[in-house]
């Protein structure tokens, strides 16, 4: 191997290569990166392509469609809202190049709605240690948001794992003391939260029994079979799944392969989803009715009203700004749609609070000290606060009907409150604002 | 080879490429903005795994199709020693080396009684397996949650000697010096007896082992070689943020390999030159899809269709990669 006129014409090469991709950005950056007079720029990072993107590859159109009616009527305090997008694959390693790529080359302001816990944990620390706004990041773990100390800047945009299980586990246990109840969960961070949050309900689980696991992202290829076998061998009435829609959909599929009839289904909200769980079936040749037909009669949670809830104002705002806005490949309203929007607005309330002078600082600090009391679509209150920058702390739980619509519970909204600790389950006094005839927050 | 070169003339070039190496990357940051000098981190990272399959694949015959798992092996021994025992991140690195090269030893064991395809899914098997083990035993890995870690902040001393050190800036600074290092260990070794040996194997194993080589030995050898240079990228790599599943996935290790083959397979410098391909040309090819302002229907997939398009380009039109081509170049000229 001798190599060296080679060697040396091959770094020349490489370094052309290189040269090709110079960062063009002039360095006239802003006093405060990402804001200049008529613009604000927000950065997300999700999986849009990959085996984990189905479902969650529409939440960032959903967001652009609600900041661009934003900037439409105006933007906030005359400045516009540009929403830049990286897809990192749900892989954590991709994540830390996007990352950098947002920070240095779009010169982001904030990041916004993050998705997926293991990628956004790669890169958590590094966004907290340059000080940049961490907002509503779409997962459901509690170590990002329950130690304010170790990640200043993170704030959620969704419930916890720990809260959502702990109140369907009280319930579960209250209305079926004599029913054997186990539990499908995938082996990760969601898994175990989740099956914390049903322990401190009360409720426990045999492994091997009435505990059925399997390492996340499997279920694809190695599928469920033994699991869903071990719980109907072992006699579970309700079924319990802490997992995400695809897997939420093999489970059902393969329980009705095994003539697997369990009294209740019980799903975790993220893996409950009535499109994505009829998309990723009818993928598999079911046919509509028939997915319809296995997800009927589930019991999930949610903090935010039913997708499927054409009377709630907030729904028929948003699902008029998803028709004339929305420019994504699938732009169907369901619950991922819902949380784009959702949190868009969110994101519009924060801004519009901190006013026309604008700094990472700033917007931090507003949310800790008037986080609480900014409104949302949910009915659930916001945690924000300087002890925990939790986001929904509330849920109500609901049972698909045959067409696939949320309902309430026994016939009446009951929203529950708890923290991501061993604080009791109570019910909610919190009364939702109206939203405004523009669809624009309101803020002070 | 026409001339058996005396181990100091090797010694001597191998140094010179590595810090010339060294330093025209450091140039390069210098007129790169915060994203590249990261990206050029990046590739000082990959580099030393490429390397690794160089070693293996290219001068000793042996394929790998789980360098990444390897790599995890490096990112976990380094991050389990920084977290639990809180040694200093130098050190671990160091360590994680030699708990690698370990692993190396053990994989290099079943290794030298594998051949070809059955060597080739085994490793695959080991880059699907390996990250399930920290899953599996989540209490002593942390299972999918991993380890937060990341290269701190630079010492005082570089800060007083360089100014204000940007977080991408110091990324490069500890990755740089161990992938010249690296270069050096590996030209240093292709070149020598040691490399001529593995070459015998590779070309002929009937004929090398006439020769008096001793085949499984030599096997076991470059595996832990090898994967001493998998690890190190491995902790390096995890270090950027993360050490956990999700970070060395399998598509990891087959991305390493396309480096290879598109580089040229048996070559140094197509190392080189394979790495600054995947990691600069999914942004190059952003730059391009934003100017021809694609739909993001297309954009989103073509990086991945482009990495795989040259690989297969490479393979079909020429399996000896870039090197390859830029010999053939040379050669007409000569003619």
């Amino acid at each position: 191997m001798n190599l060296r006129k080679p060697l040396i014409l091959t770094v020349v090469a490489s370094a052309l290569v290189g040269s090709l991709v110079m960062n063009g950005i002039s360095a006239t950056a802003a006093s405060v990166p990402g804001v200049s007079k008529s613009q604000i720029v927000l950065g997300m990072q999700l999986p849009q392509t990959g085996g984990a993107s189905p479902g969650y590859n529409k939440i960032d159109d959903a967001a652009r469609a609600y900041f661009d009616y934003v900037n439409s009527k105006g933007g906030v305090n005359g400045r516009n809202i540009k929403l830049v997008v990286k897809d990192d694959e749900y892989k954590a390693g991709r994540t830390i190049t996007t990352a950098r790529e947002l920070i240095n080359n779009d010169k982001i302001f904030a990041f916004f709605g993050s998705v997926g816990t293991q990628t956004h944990l790669s890169v958590v620390k590094d966004i907290n240690r340059r000080g940049i706004p961490d907002l509503f990041v779409n997962s459901g773990y509690s170590g990002f948001y329950t130690d304010p100390k170790k990640y200043p800047n993170t704030f959620g945009g969704l419930g916890t794992y720990t809260v959502e299980a702990k109140i369907l586990g009280k319930y579960l246990k209250e209305k079926y003391p004599d029913k054997k109840i186990g539990i499908l969960w995938q082996s990760d961070d969601f898994g175990r939260n989740a099956l914390a949050g049903l322990a401190a309900s009360g409720l426990k689980f045999e492994a091997r029994k009435t505990s059925a696991s399997f390492v996340a992202g499997t279920h694809g290829s190695i599928g469920l079979g033994t699991q869903i076998g071990q719980l109907k061998a072992n006699g579970v009435d309700i079924v319990i799944i802490a997992a995400v829609s695809s897997a939420t959909a093999v489970a059902y599929a393969t329980a009705a392969a095994l003539a697997y009839k369990p009294t209740k289904w019980a799903v975790i909200s993220v893996g409950a989803d009535a499109t994505t769980f009829q998309t990723i079936l009818g993928a598999r040749g079911t046919a509509p009715a028939t997915s319809a037909a296995l997800l009927a009669g589930t019991i999930t949670a949610s903090h935010a009203p039913a997708a499927g809830d054409a009377d709630d104002e907030y729904i028929k705002a948003f699902k008029k700004i998803n028709d004339d806005f929305n420019n994504g490949a699938d732009k169907r309203w369901d619950n991922n749609v819902l949380q784009g929007m959702n949190i868009a607005y969110l994101a519009t309330s924060a801004l519009l609070g901190v006013g026309k002078k604008l700094t990472r600082p700033k917007l931090v600090s507003y949310l800790k000290k008037n986080g609480s009391k900014l409104s949302s679509a949910a009915f659930s209150p916001i945690g924000y606060s300087g002890t925990t920058h939790e986001a929904f702390t509330g849920f109500w739980l609901g049972e698909y009907d045959a067409s696939l619509v949320l309902k309430p519970i026994d016939g009446t909204r009951v929203v529950y409150t708890t923290d991501s600790a061993n604080g009791p389950v109570t019910v909610s006094n919190y009364k939702r604002p109206a939203i405004a005839a523009d669809a624009l927050p309101r803020v002070g | 080879m026409s001339k058996v070169k005396t181990h100091k003339v090797i010694g001597f070039r191998s140094t010179r490429l590595a810090i010339i190496f060294f330093v025209f990357i450091l140039l390069l940051s210098m007129k790169f903005g915060p994203y590249n000098q990261f990206q050029l981190a990046n590739i000082a990272t990959l580099l030393i795994a490429v390397l690794s399959i160089t070693l293996l694949t290219g001068a000793s015959g042996q394929i790998s199709l789980g360098q990444g798992a390897i790599m995890a092996v490096g990112g976990y021994s380094a991050a389990l020693l920084v977290t639990r025992l809180e040694i200093s991140m130098w050190l671990a690195f160091v360590l994680a080396i030699f708990v690698s090269a370990l692993f190396g030893l053990f994989l290099g064991l079943a290794a030298a009684r594998l051949s070809g395809p059955y060597l080739a899914g085994t490793t695959l098997v080991m880059a699907l397996a390996i990250p399930s083990i920290a899953i599996r035993f989540d209490s002593f890995f942390s299972g999918d949650i991993g380890f937060s870690v990341d290269y701190g902040y630079p010492p005082d001393w570089l800060t007083n000697l360089l100014g204000e050190i940007t977080i991408e800036e110091w990324s490069l600074y500890v990755a740089l010096p161990f992938a010249a290092l690296s270069l050096f260990a590996v030209l240093n070794l292709s070149n020598t007896r040691s490399g001529r040996t593995w070459r015998a194997v590779r070309d002929n194993e009937v004929a090398a082992s006439l020769a008096g080589i001793n085949i499984a030995r030599t096997k076991i050898i470059v595996f832990v070689c090898s994967s001493a240079l998998a690890g190190l990228a491995g902790a390096i790599y995890g270090f950027r943020g993360l050490v956990a599943p999700s970070v060395y996935p399998t598509d990891l290790s087959l991305l390493l390999l396309t480096a290879a083959v598109i580089g040229g397979l048996r070559s140094i410098g197509g190392a080189i030159f394979g790495t600054f391909v995947i990691v600069f040309l999914p942004d190059v090819i952003e730059r391009v899809t934003k100017f021809l302002e694609l739909p993001e229907t297309i954009s989103i997939y073509l990086p991945a269709l482009m990495i795989g398009l040259l690989l297969l380009l490479t393979v079909i039109l020429n399996p000896r990669g870039s090197a390859g081509a830029l010999e053939h170049i040379r050669h007409r000229h000569k003619h």
